[in-house]
This record gives C-alpha cells, structure tokens and sequence, in this order.
C-alpha cells in the first residue's frame, strides 16, 4: 500500500518545488519563455497527480501507517468508500479548474506562487480523503487550511489579504474546537481508526454520556466552520470573493467540503445511535436550516456576482450538513450526491463568473445585461449549471435534493421531518430568484438594451472546455447515478 | 564530578576578563570549549549517575548544601547543557554589534554554572541558594545596554525576583519545619503526624510559595517583568527568558510541588483549584497581550509567559501524567521559544528592526531565518507533526484523564491560547512573505541572511522540533519513568 502516498506526497512535494524554484517573480523579457516551462510542468504535474488519484482510487488494501506520533497515534492512510467518492470529485475539478487558471492568471503577478499553493492543496485535499484516522485528518486539516490562504490571498490588496487572515483565523478556531473533542474521544474510544457505527467505549457512554454530548456538539460545530454553518460562517463570502476565480471554484466546490468530509467522519466516530434523538441533533437541525434559508436570502439580496455564488456555496452546504444532521440511511444518499453536484455545479458557476470578470472585467449582477448575447457557450453553462442548483430535473441537483427530502420526511423526527423538506423548497425558490436574473437578462437583455455595442468575447478553449466538462458532468450525476448510489450505499455501511 | 560541572562554567567566566587575548577568535574558541567541555562532562554525568547524595557543606541540622542526580535533574540540567553551547555560539555573533562583551560573557557563562545548580540541587535549601544566586548573576545581564530602559527593567526585575524568593522561603521553612527532611522525594516528605490540624495554613503557604517561585515563571499578576527584560541582547532573551530563567522558576514549582509538599497531600485542596485558576488565566491572558503588542521580542516574552503556564497548568494538574504533560512541555517549548527568538535575534542583528509592522517583505529576503520561524510557529500552534503538538497533546490528556472539571476547562484555556497563537505568530509570517501590492522591495534590496554561527543554532532547533514532532517516544518515555520514579 505504500501507493497511497503516491497521490498525497508528489503534489505537495511538486507544489514546494515550484514554491522554491519560482520564488522571484518573472520580469521582463524572460517572463513568456518563464511563463510557459512553469505552465508545462505545472499541467504535468497536474496530469501525473491525477493519474495517480485515479488509480489509487481502484486499490483495495488494509492501509499504510506512515509512523507513530505518540505510542499509540499513527498517521495512518486509508482508502474506504468515503474518501473514494471525495477524490473522485476533487481529481475532476482541481485539474479543471487548473487549466482554466493558465488563461486567467496570465495578466497575474507571481504565479509560480499560485500554482505552488495549488498544488499544494491537490496533494493535502488527497490526504484528507485517504486519512484513516482523526489525528490524521486533523493534521491535514490544519495544512489544508495554511496551503489554501495563500490563494485567497493572491492578489496582494490590502483587502485580499485581510480576507485570507480572517479565513486562516476562522478555519484555526473550528479546528482547535475539533482538537477539543479529539482529546476527549481518544481517551473514551479504543482507536481514533474511522468507523460508521460508533467507537465510543460503552462504559464512556453511561459515565460520561451528557458530557461527551457536548463534545460532540462542539466537535460539529467546530468542523461546521470549514463548512460555512451558521453562526461561523463569515469568512466565506469574504474569503471566497477576493480569490482568483479558479480558486474560489476549488474553495467553494472542494475545501468548505472538507468540513463536511469531518462531519462525516466524525458522526461516525461518536455513532448515530449515541446522537439520534439527543438535543445535540435538535440543535444542529436548527443550525442547519437556519443556514441553508439565511445563506439564500443574503444571495438573493447581493448583487456581486462572485460574492453572491459565495452565499450560494454557504447555502447549499447546509444542504448536506442537513442531510447527514437527520441521521437517515436515505436522506445520507441525498448529501453525499449534493456534494458531488454542488462540486461539480459550483466550480462551474465560479469558473463562469471567472471568465466573465476576465473578459469583462465586469463583476456586478447588473452589469452583465445581454451578457449571453456576447459570451454565449460561458452564459449556457451558467444557465444548465444553474438550473441544476436550483434542482430542475434531470440535473443531479434534483435528484439530491428528492432523497435529502425523502429522508427528512421519513425519519419521523418531529417538526424537523416536514419543516426542513419546507425550507429546502422555499430555498429552492430563492436560488431561482438569484440566479436565474443573470441568464434572463443575459440572454433577453430587452428592447430598449443597445445591441450595436455587443462584441463576440468568448473566452479560448483553455476556458470554456473545463467549464463545458464540469456542467455536462453536473447533469450526468442526475441522469446516471445508479453506480455512485450504490458506492454511497457501501459508504454508509462502512465498507 | 556534580560540583565541577557547576564550578568550569565560573572559572571560565572569571577567566573572560582575566585573560587579555590578543585576538576575538581565541575567545571565541576558549568559551565554546569551556562550554562544550562543560556540556559533556553534564551528560555524561547524567547518564552514569549513581544514587548517591554529593554533600557540600553542612550548616545545622538536616540544612545542607548538596547535590544530586535524578529524574528531574536529568531533564533540566540535559535541557539547559544541551542548548548553551548553541546558544553561545549565536551569542558570539549576535554580540559583535555590541559592547562590553567582556562583561556580558562573565555573566552569561557564570549563569550556565548556576542554573545546573538548581537543577542538580538534591534539597530545598540547596536549590534556595542557588535560585536566589540566579537572580543575583543574571541582574548585569539584563542592564547590559545600560539605558535608562535597560536599568529600570533589571531593577524591576530584581526586585520582583527577590520579593518572590521571599515568599519561596516561607515554604521553605515550612517543609523544614513540618517535613521529615529537606531533601527532594516523588510523593513529598511532609510529616503526617506534624501536619495534623495544619492543614489550611500549610496549603496557604503552599499557594504563596508556588507564587513566589511563579514570579520567576511569569506567572500573571507578577509577569510584567519579562516583557521589560527583554531589552537585554537576544541570546540573554532567548536563552535565559524562554528557557534557563523562567524555567527554574517552573522547576522549583515542579520541585516544591511533587518533591517537597507532594501531590497526595495537595490534590484536591482549595489550593490546586487556586494555583490551578492563577494558571489558566495566566496561559489566556499572556496569548492576549502578546497579540496586542507590536514589539518583536516582546511578543515572544508575553507568548512565553502563556507558555510557561502550560508547562505549570500540567504540574498543577498533579498526576503523573501531567508531570509528564508538564516535563514534555518544558523541553519542547524551550526548543521552540528559543529558535523563533534566535530568529527575532537574527532580524534585528541584520536589519535593526525591532517592530513587527516593520517586517513586511523581509521573508524574500531572509528565506532561511523566515523558514524557520515559521516552522517554529507552526511548532508553538500545535500543527501535528511538529513538537508542540506532542506536547499539548499530552498535556490534555493528562487533564481528560485527570477527571477534574477544572482542568477539562484548562484544555479549552489551551486551545483559546492555541487559537491566539495562530494569531500572534501567523500575522508575522503572512507580513514576511506576502507584503501586498504595493510594497516597493527597494526598501529591503540589501539585506539578506546571518552567516553560520546564528543560523546552525537554529537549523539544530529546527530539526529537534521535527524530530520530537515525528518521533517523541524515547523522550516521552523517558519523562514517564521520571514521573513515576523509575529513574
């Protein structure tokens, strides 16, 4: 198994290769012929790691510990069904959303730095889905968290960087929440190994039953930040905005993931049994909901576009986190397909309004009247990728949404199983409302719209063909999802 | 043997001034092999110790000045021989710029000799001695510069650390009084037939005690002498303020606390709630104040006194487990204090900036120093992989184990402290490395990297923080046999 390490060390080892090698930034003349090596190695590198991924995700194995952080805390890597689905999203978006950045970073300043970082953040995203324990995926928590501010930061203002501080410092609060809880669940389970149906020791349960509650609430509260929950949601539509375009796509569609991936992780350490029914699940509900309904309001009302598909992202990751809070074998199926549609959806999104601001340079809803007129293949994805947020069959978007309500309305908790079904639609409708505007008015700019200012402003291949690949691939997820059901299914069940 | 190691240090200081060298190479290569000599006479000396207690002189009674090996000595006088030579070597270079380097060695070299005094100590009255003698040795080093500044800050000093040694002796006489002996026993030497009906008196005495020694550990409301001691040279900064200094104030607590009143007498008394309350304010309120302050070093100062609560938040915690949480701690931290002040040390040495706002940029500039700061500072977070984090980790699971529900909240002081040293740190390193659109590196064009006698100190620390990161074993195992009694 020593494969495993393949995809998680050659990027990260890649990224510092380009983080030393490009640490001056390219000046003058040399600044083509520089520009085009790194571009060339960093498309290899992206392409090998890649390779590596998928083939990692058709090995079976017992793991790989890499060594013993204490006597007995190994950094131990895994690959389950879990990690799988998660690296089957990130090994399609990130090399998308990679090559789109060669054409959008062109007018950039340093980007041997970016593409570092980028990098960087391949191998620790791989990581976290192959970690096998919680120390583990604790640890490339933390790095995802250190290697991702850099690309928020990118740009240099002074806003940029004041936002990527408030994302590092918001993301260091919700892990050291977590670390908490490790503490606690190392000394009441036998191993911090991942397992789906609770490593609690019984004895911890009856001892110290209402006080480990408590942990765990704040353990999901903790990982909940990663995740953009309220009442930590904050850094997102600050931290999302300011980033390049293609690095937002990867914030929004894969890192704020991560949290959700902890979630995951997490709930299965403490058991759904242990929380089921507790007010810790009542709590987390409310959190939940009141998330997904205020993350669409505050969409609906903000009229930059990058800052709006930041509320969105916050928005529909309540979706999930809804999904797994109702603890419910189908309503898990439903979360687990949002996160491959909202990946899939959202790094579109990104990526369109990327290319718009490129070409553009426009960012404001307003602005971008009879846009589709003068980008049309950008503004048809939009609008597919769209329609799939808002959850129009036969987009994946739908059909996660039918089995979060499914299993909400069949759980048969009390209020939570007909209010939240209620809120998804009502968020559902607002999503509507802030983003079907941009295709209505981007393709039916109106009669008193001058159209003798259009001009043909479709941007090259290097962006339209990984935007074109993750839409087509978000309304795949709806039209074939029986393999992927079937994958959740053996996810859930531990296997 | 114990007594020569704690006299070369002296006569190699004396012989600092008393020896006119033509050139400042041969007292370079006269103190590092002092030093060096000196370090590996220590550990060979601890680890071919025999039980056997070195008696000194004998006043009256059971008071006597003696030495001897044990466990705890093990790890702080190991600690304190390892890291001087380095130290010196930094100290060496750090201190072309300045003056008086005659004098500065004196000191720096006779507080080597003392500080293994306190840590071979073998009863209360000998590390006493040498504690208060500490204070006296290290005063010149404080004023070094002699500014207005530095004078007022060594005053201040001075008299904190005498204050605290007074009320340090109170216990003192207590255990001389109520003890069956001075001498330094896991478990305590208090006389249960003496300490009936004495219970709540000796426990007050206990608290101001652990006070008095805690002045010299920064414990809040007697910390603000370290922040203004910090106008001393670097390697006095670094070496003495994050490690020798206030850690003979942690060690005398850990002595006092499970050598001398002992743990079964004190664990949960009035008294623990309260030394333990004292600590964890002091772990939050140092990481707050550090954030606040803009200063290089005297942000490093308030961070170590946040630090130095840890290592006593785990002593207090009063098990075996947090003794090791405490020990573990107390090493690791001192690696990690002492390499971000070396890198402190090094930005002021090259560049002559002093504020963290004036640091913008400088990471291009100075890759190497830079690197390793924040490798430290990653350290000092508690990133897995590095060595805070075996040692917090440790010292949390010594509160979880602990079933004290004050001490569960002392985790949470622990990551609130974690959280603001993410913020202290980090903000340091992002204003190195991305100093913004606008920043003209014209400003910093000719500054660039130490040379080799600052920057081999710290790339030793450096690896020692991966290394007890990765692989903590041996030391941690080593730390639980000292806490169990075992060596």
């Amino acid at each position: 198994m020593y494969f495993i390490l393949l995809p998680i060390f050659f990027p990260i080892l890649a990224g510092l290769f380009l983080l030393i090698h490009y640490r001056t930034p390219l000046s003058g003349e040399k600044k083509n012929a520089g520009r085009k090596s790194l571009l060339l190695l960093t498309g290899c590198f992206l392409v090998i790691t890649a390779v590596f991924v998928v083939i990692a995700l058709f090995c079976e194995g017992e793991g790989f510990i890499l060594f013993y952080l204490t006597k007995d805390l190994p950094i131990y890597f895994r690959i389950d069904n879990v990690g799988r689905l998660f690296s089957a999203l990130a090994v399609i978006v990130i090399p998308c959303a990679g090559f789109f950045s060669f054409e959008y970073m062109k007018h950039e300043e340093r980007e041997g730095r970016y593409y570092g970082f980028y990098l960087l953040v391949f191998g620790v995203l791989n990581a976290l889905c192959f970690s096998g324990n919680l120390i583990t995926f604790y640890l490339f928590f933390e790095l995802l968290t250190m290697s991702s501010m850099p690309l928020v930061l990118h740009s240099g203002s002074k806003e940029a960087v004041m936002a990527g501080l408030k994302y590092l410092f918001y993301s260091l609060c919700g892990a050291y929440a977590a670390l908490f809880g490790i503490y606690f669940l190392y000394r009441n389970c036998d191993s911090l190994t991942f397992t789906v149906d609770g490593a609690l020791r019984a004895s911890a349960i009856t001892e110290h039953g209402t006080f480990l509650l408590a942990v765990a609430f704040i353990m999901l509260l903790g990982f909940g930040v990663k995740a953009g929950m309220f009442p930590m949601h904050a850094w997102l539509p600050t931290a999302h905005p300011v980033a390049p375009a293609p690095a937002s796509a990867v914030l929004s569609a894969l890192i704020v993931k991560a949290g959700v991936l902890a979630v995951i992780r997490v709930l299965g350490m403490f058991g759904r049994d242990f929380l089921k029914g507790t007010w810790v699940q009542t709590a987390w509900l409310c959190l939940t909901l009141i998330t997904v309904f205020m993350g669409s309001l505050l969409a609906y009302r903000e009229p930059v576009l990058k800052k709006r598909l930041a509320y969105s992202t916050v928005s529909q990751l309540s979706y999930i986190l809804f999904g797994l809070a109702v603890m419910d074998e189908t309503a898990f199926v439903g979360s687990f397909l949002h996160i491959l549609a909202h990946g899939f959806i959202k790094a579109a999104l990104f990526l369109c309004a990327g290319a718009i601001i490129y070409k553009t340079g426009k960012t404001r809803v307003e602005e971008m009247r009879g846009i589709g007129k003068e980008m049309p293949v950008t503004m048809w994805c939009f609008t597919i990728a769209s329609l799939g947020l808002i959850g129009i069959p036969p987009t994946g978007g739908f059909l996660s949404k039918w089995y979060l309500a499914l299993g909400s309305l069949n759980s048969g908790i009390p209020v939570f199983d007909v209010l939240g079904p209620v809120i998804l639609l009502v968020s559902a409708l607002l999503t509507a409302g802030y983003l079907l505007p941009l295709s209505i008015h981007g393709f039916f700019p109106g009669a008193a719209y001058d159209y003798g200012s259009l001009r043909k402003r479709e941007p090259c291949k290097l962006m339209t063909v990984p935007i074109s690949i993750l839409t087509a691939l978000s309304v795949l997820v709806g039209i074939f999802p029986h393999l992927i059901i079937a994958v959740i299914h053996m996810a859930a069940a531990g296997r | 043997m114990i007594v020569t190691v704690i006299l070369i240090p002296f006569i190699a200081g004396i012989l600092v001034p008393a020896i006119p060298f033509q050139k400042r190479w041969q007292k370079e290569v006269f103190l590092e092999t002092a030093v060096v000599l000196n370090s590996i006479l220590v550990w060979y000396l601890l680890l071919h110790h025999s039980d056997s207690t070195f008696l000194l002189a004998h006043f009256t009674g059971n008071l006597n000045i003696s030495f001897r090996v044990d466990g705890m000595s093990m790890v702080f006088a190991g600690l304190v021989s390892a890291l001087w030579p380095f130290a010196t070597l930094y100290a060496f270079e750090y201190m072309t710029k300045e003056e008086h380097e005659n004098v500065f060695f004196l000191f720096y070299t006779l507080t080597y000799g003392v500080t293994l005094g306190i840590a071979l100590a073998a009863n209360l009255l000998t590390m006493y001695f040498f504690y208060e003698l500490l204070t006296l040795v290290t005063v010149p080093l404080v004023m070094h510069t002699l500014t207005r500044e530095a004078v007022l800050a060594s005053r201040k000093y001075l008299y904190y650390s005498l204050g605290g040694a007074a009320f340090a002796f109170l216990g003192l006489i207590m255990v001389i009084v109520y003890g069956s002996t001075t001498d330094f026993i896991l478990g305590g030497v208090l006389d249960p037939a003496k300490t009936v009906g004495k219970t709540n008196v000796l426990l007050l005495i206990y608290v101001m005690a652990f006070m008095g020694f805690g002045i010299k550990a920064a414990v809040c409301p007697f910390n603000s002498w370290l922040p203004q001691a910090g106008v001393a040279p670097t390697p006095v900064t670094a070496l003495l303020h994050a490690v020798a200094v206030v850690k003979s104030g942690a060690f005398a607590i850990i002595r006092l606390t499970y050598y001398s009143f002992g743990t079964d007498f004190l664990k949960g008394t009035w008294a623990q709630y309260a030394v333990m309350s004292v600590v964890m304010f002091t772990i939050v309120y140092g990481c707050s104040r550090a954030v606040k302050e803009t200063h290089l070093k005297r942000r490093l100062a308030y961070s170590t006194i946040s630090n130095l609560s840890y290592i006593l938040f785990g002593a207090v915690i009063m098990t075996p487990l947090g003794l090791v949480g405490a020990l573990t701690h107390l090493v690791f931290h001192a690696v990690m204090k002492i390499s971000s002040f070396f890198c402190a040390g090094a930005v002021m040495h090259q560049t002559d900036r002093h504020y963290v706002h004036e640091l913008n940029g400088l990471g291009y500039k100075m890759p190497r120093v830079f690197g390793i700061f924040t490798i430290s500072a990653l350290a000092l977070m508690g990133v897995p992989g590095l060595a805070g984090f075996v040692s917090k980790w440790n010292l949390a699971g010594a509160a979880v184990e602990s079933g004290n529900p004050l001490a569960w909240g002392g985790i949470a002081c622990l990551l609130v402290s974690a959280l603001l040293t993410a913020i202290y740190m980090l903000t340091i390193v992002v204003r190195a490395f991305f100093p913004g659109k606008d920043f003209d590196y014209s400003t910093i064009s000719d500054i660039r990297d130490p040379n080799w006698k600052m920057l081999l100190p710290l790339f030793v620390f450096t690896v020692f923080i991966i290394l007890f990161g990765v692989y903590s074993q041996p030391v941690v195992g080593f730390f639980m046999s000292v806490a169990t009694g075992a060596v």
